[in-house]
């Protein structure tokens, strides 16, 4: 009965939250628009908190996922691959778009998690960042080069699919973080955060851990990375393959308590708040603002805001 | 109880690191049921034979086997699952998780078969060792004393053929050194596993042991009975003299 609970808690505030764009108008009011988002925020949090809070795999590479969900989105889309009248909130597309930077993650999560520990991991998933930008950028034809894939934003209507999508994947991204932390599988990540030695001593087969990790949280960076494309309709590497997109999810994780499932949320709520309120207040030295908020967090809550009144966990 | 059956054998094991010859040649067996203890003064290449047969270091030459199989190289993982479970010197234990929790990865990933009955197992094992009250404690909240059984029993769990226990006694009390004896004296009895066993405490080692072996400089000088080895003169030139049976 007690795990009931925060699952009770969940699905009614996602329900509530869902509820928003009938009572505010969605094209007017800046709660949707923040709303957005926060959920887009908590999507990569997530992400990031699978791979970095609970298997303790500090990757830097959640833009260059996000970056390769957008841009498959884009190029089927633009190619018309499936023949399909409308790619605008695709399920497929969307999908597909969750797969590829699987792949990619395979790819490169094999060789760098085999090898790399720590420091090195984070500096390896930041190349890769880095080469795919370049390979972005000199893409030509392919990729759109710096400007990128335009999409044509004529189909846009309203910002309604845009808040509920976002809200369900940040729901989803939750319950999968929830689901696996809690199974057998949560055992195992935890276990290799703590000692590598010991867990593989232990029979945990940990590359195999570490991947899975890394690849679910590339799938749910892809799906984000989709729905922002719906939102930008301009899929360039100035908007999506920037640090912002690694640093922000990185941020709100530790501020908000990494390693837990309602920390990354709370961070997200609360990060996403302060750049939107500074930067609407204090335009042009709004970072300043935010930076002092991130160092006072630290100072006085090192483990995030969540171990206020969960110590230790 | 008879010895007949080889369970773990070393053959000629020989490892350095950077021209530091670690362990030269050395050779070891265990018998099914048996318990072994392996003594020899500090950088004596205890610790790193251990290693070797855990599969955490590759030996430069020679093979372990695993009942009549070669198991040298094997992924450490694969070991567990294939019976061979230890403990660290220093203790290795999962500390945001539950005493429960650190024996349930034991009993989920290191057992061959999965982890069907994992929790019964787990819990098993933790009675075996007399913490099953300490279950839903953080391994952080718990003593060196507790901790180090908490790996006992995690390595209990995985339900292995052999174990290895690293200096299970460093650093506890006269009383926990005493309930940690109880311990793997029970094991063996209940669980009929096979025990090798690294330890300074030699006269426990002494009183306990079946049989007892003693590297030197990476190199094997006596392997025998107790009182054999108390008697042997090079193994007592090794710890300098001393009588290995003062009391």
């Amino acid at each position: 009965m007690k795990n009931l609970k925060p699952i009770t808690s969940v699905v009614l505030a996602t329900l509530l939250l869902g509820l928003i764009p009938f009572v505010s108008d969605s094209e007017k009011s800046y709660l949707v628009y923040f709303l957005f988002l926060t959920f887009c925020h908590i999507v990569l949090t997530q992400g990031w908190n699978l791979v970095a809070g609970y298997t303790g795999q500090v990757s830097l590479g959640t833009h260059a996922f996000f970056a390769l969900g957008a841009y498959t989105t884009a190029m089927i889309w633009r190619a018309d691959l499936f023949s399909w009248e409308n790619y605008y909130f695709d399920p497929v597309t969307m999908i597909l778009s969750g797969l590829v930077p699987v792949i990619f993650a395979l790819a490169i999560g094999i060789p760098l998690l085999s090898k790399l520990h720590g420091d090195y991991f984070a500096l390896g998933t930041l190349g890769f960042g880095e080469i795919l930008k370049v390979v972005c950028i000199k893409g030509g034809q392919f990729t759109g080069g710096p400007i990128g894939i335009m999409l044509p934003s004529s189909v846009y209507t309203t910002m309604r699919p845009h808040y509920w999508t976002a809200l369900f994947l940040a729901f989803l991204a939750t319950g999968v973080v929830y689901f696996m932390t809690k199974s057998r599988v949560g055992l195992a990540l935890v276990a290799i955060s703590e000692d590598e030695t010991a867990a593989s001593s232990s029979g945990i087969y940990i590359l195999k851990y570490k991947v899975l990790a890394f690849a679910i949280s590339a799938f749910l960076s892809g799906l984000c990375g989709s729905l922002y494309a719906y939102y930008l309709f301009q899929v360039s590497p100035e908007g999506f393959l920037i640090l912002r997109w690694t640093l922000y999810p990185v941020l709100m994780c530790v501020i908000g308590g990494s390693g837990t499932v309602v920390g990354p949320i709370l961070g997200s709520l609360l990060m996403t708040a302060v750049f939107t309120v500074t930067s609407i207040y204090l335009p042009g030295i709004h970072p300043i603002f935010s930076g002092i908020i991130i160092i006072l967090v630290m100072l006085f809550m090192p483990n995030g805001i969540i171990r206020l009144w969960k110590k230790g966990v | 109880m008879s010895h007949s059956d080889t369970l773990l054998r070393v053959d000629k094991i020989s490892i350095s690191f950077g021209g530091l010859a670690v362990l030269t040649d050395v050779n070891l067996k265990v018998d099914e049921g048996e318990l072994v203890g392996l003594i020899g003064p500090n950088g004596a290449g205890k610790s790193t034979l251990f290693n070797v047969i855990s599969s955490i270091y590759k030996p430069d030459t020679g093979d372990v086997f695993l009942k009549g199989k070669k198991i040298t190289g094997i992924a450490p993982h694969k070991l567990c699952r294939m019976g061979i479970s230890r403990t660290y010197q220093l203790v290795k234990t999962f500390n945001k998780m539950t005493a429960l929790e650190n024996v349930m990865v034991g009993a989920i990933y290191g057992h061959k078969h999965g982890g069907s009955d994992a929790k019964t197992r787990a819990i098993d094992a933790m009675s075996l060792v007399g913490i099953e009250d300490k279950q839903n404690i953080l391994v952080s909240h718990l003593t060196l004393s507790d901790r180090r059984l908490v790996e006992v029993a995690r390595s209990l769990a995985s339900s292995p053929l052999v174990t290895l226990l690293d200096e299970p006694m460093a650093g506890l009390n006269v009383s926990e050194i005493k309930t940690l004896l109880t311990v793997i004296k029970r094991a063996r009895e209940e669980r009929k596993i096979s025990i090798l066993w690294v330890e300074h405490k030699v006269d426990a080692i002494f009183r306990t042991c079946d049989r007892v072996a003693v590297l030197n400089y990476g190199a094997k000088i006596a392997d025998g009975k107790p009182e054999e080895i108390a008697k042997d003169s090079k193994v007592i030139e090794a710890y300098l003299g001393e009588s290995l049976t003062r009391n």
